[in-house]
């Protein structure tokens, strides 16, 4: 008996799903997050996991986590006070950028932001050149002096990115062996450790992001790892922002990895999900307690960006490049906006109503929680609606306070519009399904995907309740409600593979290059790739390697990557390899040159401990079932008697008719007038229009 | 937001604003497949360059997100190409870049493919793409010349591929023209995959839509850009003003000069109800120098600074029917409405982006809170070129160096980046040195750069290239050197630019604005790029925002006390907790 444990830390819950790899078997817990110590509430959700399941902690296998504190630390501009160390002569290449600017004609556009003040970009004397080749070498006797200089500004962390360390990092070694050394206590990151490849601006940007965001995320894995390791579990994994779970060493020396680590994972279930379904195009939509997502998979393929800005923003059309801070990593492409079930319902000084982008978060959360919240969310006016019950969610943990949520309506939005608290809660309902339409836009409309031809995967605790309203805005013909909503991105945490990616930079021309050099350079990174998996308890059996080499016309600039084929590396598999980019290249781009030389840029491996699939299904037993009554409100209806069913109970083969609302422990489901619910063999809900 | 009913006409609005996106996402398309295959570094890793999308006619329906300084002329050179074949056949690839049909100036090369779906054509996908060197007697075609026929090779619309092969005498023409040859062809491959994917994405959504259907929607895009922008003037107060504005010179020094002789571009601006009337009577006559503007150029300048100014939040979308309710009038035989032959390399980004600013100033007086201050003024361009000592290759490199945005009524300007027509990249300077013999040795802000004001003009910056082992030929082209930009409303003018070249004795040389000359092995060059103008007065400046200038260098000690007039030690704390 092997179970995969996720862990899912949103803003306002913290989600745990497990699942039973022989069996499929499905467990939930959901608890209120702890900021002040995320551990508490991890421990919290993984006690009531494993005992509600009735599993032991050894019989656990896999813990993969999701985190949000990397996003947010740069959102808020909360990191470390960083300093950043360059070339003399370039210590502005942060804020430089790469001279384009964010919106072409917006004249009032903010300049983009730096990470590091100017007054804490410092320089050092040192050049390696493009050869790779010292001009000037590293000037130890500054070191003193910076050194001093750091101590003053009292900074936390320190990014260091020399000119050229990619071919050649000894200064940067040097450098850091110093600062360490003289600096105890202040993290310091090397560009060369960080992202060895060339383009010092988006190297540094990704090194300065490290380091800006290192210290708070070690102390917050270190915390974690040290609380589940109390408990006997077994080493904790985080999802990297384009998919795959990585140890916590590898989180650690390149903490831009866990960027959307949250999202990513709710986008890999959503995949898996289709995939079940034979489903090619999704949207994916994740409404949480604070923000909403949405992602797009398009004829099966889950869209991942590899030039990726976090903390930046986006206008009314798009993601704005060059509003912050390049990262170099794989990401999955979404749309996030600050719209959840704790976001805040508040008029502006000129009446209007806007809700977000503050949250209650999970602390004090909803009025409606009875946690101290005093001012209105959309989960408030979720109740007020009868979309939310005003019993239970969380099987009698979290009782909903009616009155009290429908007091606050009254008195910070309907009273002062002179509205009904029923018309002032629709009115909220219907301005956060406008931020939410915006993302679903953002990643359809916006890129040239018609939603018409989509269906959209809704999840988090409250995605299920807005789904059908947005799909209806935006003319989407389906919506599924795939199992356990509100615990579905932990879902797909455990349904990662394992992944660490190694690269090596090696300039050379395929024609001429050695190839006992290439397979050197392979085996040494086979062996980091085996002794990952080791650690991570991955079977033999289901360990792999995936060997690929970045390949260009030697004069072009970006790299195609090309994979290699197994077995032993020689003049023949590298012609081979040749042709490959050939034809790799003319599929991409239309035209090949054949007589041109190829040149290799990196070589890459991936090592992967390979998860068994597994299926994921609603649990469902038809004894279950259960139905009760009460005033639920409909655009269509108003105030009006309305079903309410338990998921739990929902047969496969059942079909329901709204209006109708469909409960369960870890989310709620509004089907409204018009829209007809059938329950698929793996319980699944398929929406369409009656 | 106005009512785009009308606009639409009986179209889905559902399927409009996907036809219409995907249409954008087509070019952004382009401008990827473009990056990622091209050999020279400006197009790969600079980004100077145009993708879009036109209509039969040649109207530009679809721009990516490139450069504003292609909106005015590139439709221009889509209608010539349309002009010269007007029954285009499926596998046809045109190529020209003649400013007097459409072009900019020589070395932007339009390559031009027509989409079909069938037999019927759909309408056109342009690549306009900055070549380092169309040929001339200067590496990178940058020399102060005084005719177009010095300026390189001139191409008029001439179809560069038959039934989707190159024609090899139309392509050996141009490659025994230009200094790297292979580099070229590498790029104008590029070119030509970047169109085809246009033609891809156009033929499948007719195949998805309907052909007639897309060509009306493509019809209605530019319906509903026209509604819009009328939309957005008619908001604008109504007003009339004029601007006079001095221009560096045209680098020619006449017999005795020591400096570039200064000239004038006046304007007049007639905003009324939805429409603009820009007219340039009055304005100098035409310049010895190559910084005479094709009427086109002059188009781009004007629209670039009135999208700007009536379209804030970049809601509409830029082609062909934005336009409809401007218009641009300048005597024929001026600067700015230049005729064969005279020359026009300079003027494509140094009149464009004068011309911008002057639109600026002059709308100052008519709605002073939706413009800026003179930004940098300039794309302050060094091309380098020679062969390279580790391969005896030749090379030629071309920069672009960004200074300052100007500064807006309640904020600040922006340091360092692309203003007004231009948005191009700087080039990595690992990309730079690995495929040029040259070392960057410094690239860094200028403090004291950005003009003075309640709201700070951005800083401009200074690079320096060190010439490595053999002698290179190297030009400059650089506006504002002698003229800063302005400041608005009581806010004073940036710094203005400057050029040196040191050489390995010692002897440091000032540099023309504008020209060609040797720079020696181990000569460094270090430009110095102007910053921007300020908006409002000095004294306005809060306190807490001049203390952050002086912590981060942004603004020195010296240059408080002279134009802030305030005394640094009475805001500087001692410790970083209280500057914090």
């Amino acid at each position: 008996m092997e179970w995969r444990i996720g862990i899912d830390i949103g803003g306002t819950f913290t989600d745990v799903a497990m699942v039973e790899e022989s069996t499929g078997r499905i467990g939930i817990a959901k608890v209120p997050t702890t900021p002040l110590d995320f551990a508490e509430g991890v421990l919290d959700g993984l006690n009531q996991g494993l005992q509600g399941s009735g599993v032991a902690a050894r019989e656990v296998s896999l813990l993969a986590h999701a985190t949000t504190i990397v996003t947010n630390a740069l959102l808020e501009n909360k990191g470390a006070r960083t300093a950043f160390i360059a070339t003399r002569g370039f210590r502005d290449i942060l804020e430089l950028r790469r001279s384009a600017r964010t919106d072409l004609y917006d004249l009032f556009q903010e300049a983009p932001p730096v990470l590091v003040p100017r007054r804490h970009r410092f320089e050092i004397t040192e050049r390696i050149d493009a050869q790779g080749e010292v001009i000037t070498p590293l000037a130890m006797a500054e070191i003193p002096a910076l050194v001093a200089a750091l101590r003053e500004a009292e900074v936390q962390t320190v990014a260091v990115s020399l000119l050229f360390s990619f071919l050649n990092d000894a200064h940067e070694r040097q450098l850091g062996a110093a600062l360490r050394a003289a600096l105890p206590g202040v993290q310091v990151f090397l560009s060369c450790e960080v992202l060895p490849e060339i383009r010092e601006f988006e190297r540094a940007s990704t090194t300065a992001v490290c380091a800006f965001v290192g210290p708070l995320l070690q102390s917050y894995l270190q915390r974690l790892q040290s609380a589940v390791d109390g408990i006997g579990l077994p080493a904790l994994h985080v999802m990297a922002s384009g998919g795959g779970v990585l140890d916590v060493k590898e989180c650690l020396r390149m903490p831009a990895m866990a960027v959307e680590s949250g999202p990513a994972a709710g986008v890999i279930a959503a995949g898996l999900a289709g995939k079940q379904l034979g489903l090619g195009n999704l949207l994916s939509f994740d409404m949480g307690g604070t923000t909403a997502k949405a992602s797009v998979i398009a004829e099966g393929e889950i869209a991942v960006t590899a030039d990726y800005e976090v903390g930046g923003a986006a206008n009314a059309k798009r993601w704005l490049v060059g509003s912050g801070h390049p990262i170099r990593v794989p990401v999955v492409d979404l749309a996030e906006v600050s719209a959840g079930g704790g976001s805040i319902a508040w008029l502006d000084p000129g009446g209007a109503l806007k809700v977000g982008p503050h949250s209650a978060g999970a602390r004090p959360g909803p009025v409606a929680y009875g946690r101290g919240g005093t001012l209105p969310t959309v989960t408030d006016a979720n109740v007020a609606l009868g979309y939310l019950a005003p019993d239970a969610l969380l099987d009698g943990d979290l009782a909903m306070d009616k009155p009290a949520a429908e007091a606050a309506i009254q008195q910070h939005i309907a009273g002062p519009l002179g509205l009904s608290v029923v018309e002032a809660a629709a009115r909220i309902v219907e301005v956060v399904n406008a931020n939410m339409h915006q993302a679903l836009r953002i990643v359809s409309v916006e890129r040239g995907h018609d939603p018409r031809e989509f269906s959209l995967m809704a999840f988090g605790g409250a995605g299920p309740i807005h789904a059908v309203a947005l799909a209806e805005e935006l003319d989407i013909p389906e919506v599924i409600i795939p199992p356990a909503p509100g615990a579905f991105s932990a879902l797909g945490l455990v349904s990662s593979d394992i992944k660490r990616d190694y690269a090596r930079t090696l300039y050379a021309s395929l024609a001429t290059v050695d190839p006992a050099q290439i397979a050197e350079a392979f085996a040494a990174m086979e062996g980091e790739g085996m002794a990952m998996l080791e650690a991570a308890r991955v079977p033999v059996s289901r360990r792999g390697f995936q060997r690929s080499a970045d390949l260009r016309y030697r004069r072009q600039a970006y790299e195609l990557t090309v994979p290699l084929e197994e077995g032993p590396i020689t003049a023949q598999s590298l012609a081979a390899l040749a042709a490959a980019f050939h034809r790799r290249h003319e599929q991409t781009y239309g035209h090949a040159n054949e007589v041109e030389p190829v040149q290799m840029v990196n070589l890459r491996l991936t090592a992967i401990g390979r998860l068994p699939p597994m299926k994921l299904a609603q649990p469902w037993k038809a004894e279950a079932a259960r139905r009760r009554e009460r005033q639920v409100w409909f655009p269509a209806t108003g105030l009006t008697p309305c079903p309410i069913l338990w998921r739990e109970g929902l047969v496969p083969g059942a079909e329901i008719t709204g209006p109708c609302v469909v409960e369960s422990l870890d989310s709620t489901f509004v089907l409204p007038p018009g829209w007809t619910a059938r329950v698929d063999a793996d319980a699944y809900l398929r929406v369409t229009r009656s | 937001m106005p009512d785009s009913a009308t606009a639409l006409a009986g179209i889905d609005p559902a399927r409009f604003e996907v036809v219409k996106n995907a249409l954008l996402s087509a070019a952004e398309e382009m401008k990827i497949v473009l990056a990622k295959t091209a050999y020279s570094p400006l197009l790969k890793v600079a980004g100077d360059y145009s993708c879009g999308i036109f209509d039969r006619q040649g109207n530009m329906v679809a721009q990516g997100p490139d450069l504003p300084i292609h909106l005015g002329s590139m439709p221009d050179a889509v209608r010539s190409v349309v002009r010269a074949f007007p029954q285009p056949d499926p596998g046809d690839v045109y190529i020209h870049n003649d400013p007097y049909h459409g072009g900019s100036h020589l070395p932007d090369v339009n390559v031009v493919v027509p989409a079909f779906l069938g037999d019927v054509l759909l309408g056109y996908g342009c690549v306009r793409a900055h070549w380092p060197d169309i040929g001339s007697a200067t590496p990178g075609s940058y020399g102060a010349v005084t005719e177009i026929y010095g300026e390189g090779l001139r191409l008029p619309p001439v179809k560069l591929y038959r039934d989707g092969q190159p024609d090899p005498g139309i392509e050996a023409i141009i490659l025994a023209n230009v200094r790297t040859p292979s580099e070229r062809q590498g790029d104008i491959r590029a070119q030509v995959a970047a169109n085809r994917r246009a033609a891809q994405r156009m033929a499948a959504l007719a195949r998805k839509y309907g052909a007639e259907e897309l060509l009306r929607i493509m019809d209605r895009i530019l319906d509903y850009s026209e509604t819009m922008m009328r939309a957005a003037l008619r908001a604008l107060p109504d007003g009339e003003a004029q601007f006079t504005d001095t221009i560096d010179g045209d680098g020619i020094l006449a017999p005795g000069e020591t400096q570039d002789a200064q000239f004038r571009v006046a304007m007049s601006i007639r905003k009324s109800g939805d429409t603009v009337t820009v007219d340039f009577a009055g304005s100098d006559p035409r310049v010895a120098g190559p910084m005479n503007a094709p009427l086109t150029v002059t188009s781009s300048g004007v629209f670039t600074a009135l999208k700007m100014i009536a379209d804030p939040k970049s809601l509409i979308p830029p082609n062909s029917g934005a336009w409809r309710p401007v218009t641009v009038i300048a005597p024929p035989g001026s600067v700015v409405h230049a005729q064969e032959p005279a020359p026009v390399t300079y003027a494509n980004h140094e009149m464009s982006h004068r011309i911008a600013d002057i639109v600026f100033a002059a709308m100052h007086r008519i709605a002073p809170q939706t413009v800026m201050a003179g930004s940098q003024g300039t794309s302050a361009v060094v091309t380098f070129g020679g062969t390279d000592y580790r391969t005896d290759d030749r090379y030629v490199s071309y920069e672009s160096t960004k200074g300052g945005f100007g500064a807006r009524p309640m904020m600040d300007g922006i340091n360092a980046v692309s203003s007004s027509v231009s948005n191009m990249l700087n080039t990595p300077i690992e990309v730079l040195e690995m495929s040029f013999p040259l070392r960057i040795e410094e690239y860094a802000l200028v403090p004291d750069s950005g003009g003075a004001g309640t709201w700070r003009g951005g800083l401009g910056v200074r690079r320096s290239w060190r010439v490595l082992e053999r002698d290179a030929h190297c030009a400059t082209c650089c506006e504002r050197v002698a003229t800063p930009p302005f400041g608005l409303s009581g806010g004073l003018p940036g710094a203005t630019a400057s050029i040196r070249l040191e050489l390995p004795d010692g002897e440091v040389r000032p540099i023309l604005g504008k020209g060609a000359f040797i720079a020696p092995a181990g000569s460094c060059l270090v430009l110095q790029v102007p910053g921007s103008g300020g908006y409002g007065p000095p004294a306005g400046r809060d306190t807490a925002r001049l203390r952050d200038d002086l912590l981060d260098g942004y603004v020195s000690p010296e240059a408080a006390r002279r134009d802030y007039g305030v005394a640094p030690e009475s805001l500087l704390g001692t410790t970083w907790e209280e500057t914090r």
